[in-house]
């Protein structure tokens, strides 16, 4: 199937109005991406001042998502929409859910910098920092391909998350040798745990998203099926 | 001004006075029709004149005033009418119907005004209405009684009992002569028929030679009963008479056998007249001509036209539907079909003479002809149906209001919407079935308009009529108490003939004149009810299959 | 427990294509349909299931309304109409020379875009059908007015007033005697032509009600140029475009992941 467009329809109202909801939900998108690169800037400065105003911007997030939902709702109650119009619909209810979850994930990156910390657990940061990084690469990459609707950059990152999990995976290694050399220092490298757990459940929430750019673009439910099933089912 | 143009009133003011004028000729029509004919039977004072003319003769006049003019008195000097004194310059006039037939000649009478002396209403003149020679004024004075004279105080109550003896009897006499005596001539004439039939067919033995000669002698038989019957019946009815004097003071005395009715108009109340009146029109509906039309009733004439309509309209209505039915659901669509629809449509203007011409031409002629030559080879060369009668001028006018019926038919059946017939055809309907338990019943409001129209029309025409079955007068009805009790071999009597012969042909015009208003008004209403039996009947199918309009 | 698939929401999907006879009402093969020269319907093959409710939908005169009315015949009626091609019922090709049309019409009832009720009594709106084919036995006629009537869900509205003119009943009760007096002689297969179109929306659901009720016995084949009508009451739509069938799958399907982009675009009102 070729491209969909959305403003072909008939109803010049109808167009607009889905106009409308996806530029918000890029608007959305963009403020999540900020707030997680502030996020991790402050913790990685250590920037009480910076993480505050992440824990305040979230209020902005959450009522993005209230907003939008209720557009979805008003939309398939007036327009009956049907086939990609429909889905599209349920895609951005899906997606908003999840980079409202982003942006909870901030602010437990943004709480974790206002902990006060000992030197020594510095490169233990350093190294959330790069996951961070990661993540905040992987986020610009879905809202980039949620913004075409590009099936196939949604579809790598998709993998691109299994590598993120890996980062995890070490991290939480060189944690827990922390936690065994020194075990007063567990309180604190909880702290980061925490961290990146949150930034581990960004790159999760990216890879939800890539699955609605799917669903919306080739009408295929992906959600919990093999790498390689997803990639007959799209490209068949 | 002009504004006024702009607003369109004078659009509406335009048509609505198209409407009024339109609106004022019928109902002008109908009011002069109806006045002028009902008003005829309005009891007439009857007036006594003294009259004295230029040369100082004078004489007594009765009558009845029929007609007032003013005449411009110089006519009247060039004309040789000699004036007493010079007279202004118009003289009134009148007419006067005098009556008397058989003693003064003319029964009517122009009297001057100038020539009056005096007028009178008096209380003892009577009118005798007789079945000959016209209408009787005079002074009864007395009742001969089997050729006995009655000097009586009460001269008319006695000569109202007598009268009444005398038409009882005279009913009875007419009722033995039609009904009897006509049943048996009527057999007789069967007879001569089933003789000249077997002997056609070469099967008259003398065994059946004798049976018919027997047959024939009974009936001559019972004849010859019922003949004396009659003529002592008719001698009992002409046993009494009455003395009336007339105008020239001359005793005269009538017989009580061709007296109808006596009335002294002078004397009736106003009552009295209105009775009298619905008397006369009663009489006028009910009762056969008498006197070449100009006298009596109309009977048979409505009586013709509503049967001769009627069988029509039973001759027209299956052929139209038919042929509707058949132009407008099986024809193809094509220019044959466009062809033969605007020929049907055209029939309708071809002038109704041409019919008439058409319908002795190959009705009379050649299909009454040849039916007579197959079925009634015995009554030759005495046509049965091979001459003008009743079934042919309804197949004459059946043909001519055809199209009426074809065109009206085939609107009705383009107005039922189609989802109707596909709705019946989805259901398992064959066409056929579609088209006789739904298209016809929803068309019959149509059709009935159709019908309307076409009797509308054939009631109302008479030209073709007098060259296929219309007699001035004919001594039968097409219905009677004989077998087969429906003649439509016939011929009959029609309103609308009925007009034209009294009013053009009969020897007294200006007698007849009435009569032909009469006459015309109920042609008139015989129309219009049929047509409001028709439109009736109409509405209620309207009702009933009442469409898809919603 | 809860099953996860709810059998109230989803009635299971058939592969439509490869159809068993045994389920398969109606076989439409190669049809094609000429209105003089100009040709209505191209090469529509398509197999409609038993006791399903099959919509067809599309733009105005993408001959949804002609293939439904090849079903029964009704094209015969208009003159220049050419058909080749066949459908089959029971195995047999109802465009067969043997074929009786009356017969086939009792058996493919038909219902139109507007009620047309006949001008008569409702009873004998119902028992027309019953009547041309020669019952005349009124206590019979009596049971299968009730039983129609019921079927079409109205009795309990007109029981009192059989004998009345049927022109008295609002439009989506005349609809819905129109439904009766179609099932009343019993038909595998019913044709709903735009049932609705001239009705307003609660009796609309009435009747839409009604279609999902007349499935359990019969086979329906509905027209309808609301998409949301076919979306709720078919189990499985073909979608036409300028004669031809561009897309027949279940409905579910045809109303979020069609695969044709016409049908897409026609159903999420797009410019065609």
């Amino acid at each position: 199937m070729d491209k969909l467009s959305t403003n072909r329809h008939i109803s010049g109202q109808f167009n607009a109005e889905l106009e409308d909801i996806r530029n918000r939900v890029l608007a959305m998108g963009g403020l999540v991406e900020r707030q997680l690169e502030q996020a991790l800037d402050a913790l990685g400065a250590l920037d009480a001042e910076l993480a505050k105003r992440v824990i305040d911007g979230d209020h902005k997030v959450n009522g993005m998502e209230v907003a939008i939902d209720e557009e979805c709702t008003r939309i398939i109650a007036k327009r009956q929409p049907a086939a990609s119009d429909l889905r599209l619909i349920i895609a951005i209810s899906k997606t908003i859910a999840d980079l409202e979850r982003i942006g909870d994930a901030c602010v437990r990156i943004a709480k974790a910098a206002l902990e006060k910390r000992n030197n020594n657990q510095q490169p233990l940061l350093v190294s959330i920092e790069s996951m961070g990084r990661h993540a905040t690469r992987m986020l610009h990459s879905t809202l980039d391909a949620l913004a075409r609707m590009d099936v196939e950059s949604a579809l790598e990152l998709h993998r691109e998350d299994a590598r993120l999990d890996k980062e995890y995976e070490g991290i939480i290694r060189q944690l827990m040798t922390y936690m065994m050399e020194d075990p007063r220092s567990i309180p604190g490298v909880l702290d980061v745990l925490w961290a990146a757990r949150a930034v581990e459940r960004v790159g999760d929430r990216c890879k939800n998203i890539c699955e609605y750019i799917i669903y919306y673009v080739k009408g295929k439910d992906v959600r919990h099926t093999s790498y390689e099933d997803m990639e007959k089912d799209i490209h068949r | 001004m002009g504004k006024w143009f702009k607003s369109g009133s004078p659009w509406i003011w335009m048509t609505g006075g198209a409407v009024s004028l339109s609106l004022i000729a019928v109902l002008g029509l109908l009011l002069l029709i109806a006045w002028r004919g009902l008003s005829f039977f309005w009891p007439a004072d009857i007036y006594e004149w003294k009259l004295r003319d230029a040369k100082g003769v004078e004489s007594t006049l009765i009558g009845e005033i029929y007609d007032r003019e003013q005449v411009p008195s110089e006519r009247l000097i060039t004309a040789g009418v000699e004036f007493a004194e010079p007279p202004g310059e118009f003289v009134t006039r009148y007419l006067v119907k005098t009556g008397n037939r058989e003693f003064v000649g003319l029964d009517f009478r122009w009297v001057l005004e100038t020539d009056i002396v005096s007028r009178s209403t008096p209380e003892g003149i009577a009118l005798i209405e007789r079945s000959k020679n016209g209408n009787f004024y005079g002074y009864p004075v007395a009742v001969i009684e089997n050729g006995k004279r009655l000097e009586l105080s009460d001269v008319q109550h006695s000569l109202e009992e007598h009268i009444e003896r005398a038409v009882d009897i005279g009913d009875k006499a007419t009722t033995l002569q039609k009904r009897d005596i006509g049943a048996i001539n009527h057999e007789l004439e069967r007879l001569r028929l089933k003789e000249r039939r077997a002997e056609l067919d070469g099967e008259l033995t003398d065994s059946k030679k004798h049976e018919f000669e027997a047959a024939r002698a009974k009936l001559q038989a019972d004849y010859l009963v019922l003949e004396k019957e009659l003529f002592s019946l008719r001698d009992d009815a002409g046993r009494d008479s009455v003395i009336v004097r007339d105008m020239r003071g001359e005793e005269v005395q009538l017989k009580l056998d061709s007296v109808l009715d006596v009335t002294y108009a002078n004397r009736l109340d106003f009552i009295g007249k209105i009775g009298h009146w619905f008397g006369g029109v009663a009489n006028f509906i009910s009762a056969d001509p008498r006197e070449a039309n100009t006298e009596g009733g109309v009977f048979p004439a409505i009586f013709g036209t509503v049967f001769m309509v009627l069988l029509m309209a039973i001759i027209v209505t299956p052929f139209g539907v038919i042929a509707a039915i058949y132009l407008h659901e099986y024809a193809k669509k094509g220019p044959l079909t466009k062809m033969i629809r605007i020929a049907v449509i055209n029939l309708a203007g071809v002038p109704s003479i041409v019919y008439g011409v058409f319908g002795l031409g190959f009705f009379v002629y050649m299909l009454g002809g040849s039916i007579d030559q197959l079925f009634y080879p015995e009554a030759l060369p005495s046509p049965t149906f091979g001459s003008p009668g009743v079934i042919w001028s309804a197949l004459t006018l059946a043909i001519l209001t055809l199209p009426v019926v074809i065109v009206s038919t085939e609107e009705g059946l383009s107005r039922i919407p189609s989802a109707v017939r596909q709705g019946s055809l989805a259901l398992g309907a064959t066409k056929a079935e579609t088209l006789w338990r739904i298209v016809i019943p929803m068309a019959s409001p149509a059709i009935m308009t159709g019908l309307i129209l076409a009797v509308a029309r054939a009631a109302g025409e008479v030209a073709p009529l007098m060259l296929v079955g219309v007699v001035k007068l004919a001594p039968t009805l097409p219905v009677d108490m004989n077998f087969p009790f429906v003649h439509l071999d016939r011929k009959f009597m029609h309103l609308g003939f009925h007009i034209y012969d009294v009013g053009f042909q009969s020897p007294n015009v200006e007698a007849a004149r009435p009569l032909v208003y009469a006459t015309s008004f109920l042609l008139v209403s015989v129309i219009v009810a049929l047509n409001l039996t028709a439109i009736s009947v109409r509405n209620h199918l309207r009702e009933k299959y009442r469409s898809l309009e919603h | 427990m809860i099953s996860i698939d709810s059998s109230v929401m989803k009635t299971e999907a058939l592969d439509l294509e490869n159809l068993p006879a045994s389920e398969t009402a109606l076989e439409i093969h190669n049809l094609n349909l000429h209105y003089g020269n100009k040709q209505a319907l191209f090469n529509v093959s398509m197999k409609i299931p038993k006791k399903r409710v099959t919509a067809f939908i599309g733009p105005s005169g993408c001959g949804k309304s002609t293939l439904l009315r090849c079903i029964n015949r009704m094209n015969d009626l208009v003159d220049n109409c050419k058909i080749s091609g066949e459908i089959r019922l029971h195995g047999q090709n109802i465009y067969d020379k043997a074929v009786d049309v009356a017969a086939l019409r009792r058996n493919v009832g038909m219902v139109f875009q507007r009620p047309n009720p006949f001008p008569k009594s409702i009873y004998e709106n119902v028992v027309y059908g019953l009547r041309l084919q020669g019952l005349n036995n009124r206590r019979e006629l009596d049971e299968a007015c009730e039983r129609s009537l019921r079927g079409a869900a109205i009795w309990d509205e007109v029981k009192d007033r059989l004998h009345d003119n049927a022109f008295g009943l609002s439009g989506g009760q005349q609809q819905r005697l129109v439904i009766a007096r179609a099932i009343a002689i019993e038909p595998e297969v019913l044709l709903l032509d735009e049932p609705t179109s001239a009705l307003d929306p609660i009796s609309t659901l009435t009747i839409e009600e009604l279609i999902t009720e007349l499935k359990t016995k019969y086979t329906v084949v509905i027209v309808t140029h609301n998409m949301q009508q076919a979306a709720r009451v078919s189990d499985q739509t073909a979608f036409m475009y300028m004669g031809e069938l561009v897309e027949y799958a279940d409905t579910n399907t045809i109303f979020t992941t069609p695969t044709q982009r016409k049908t897409e675009d026609y159903i999420t009102g797009r410019y065609g």
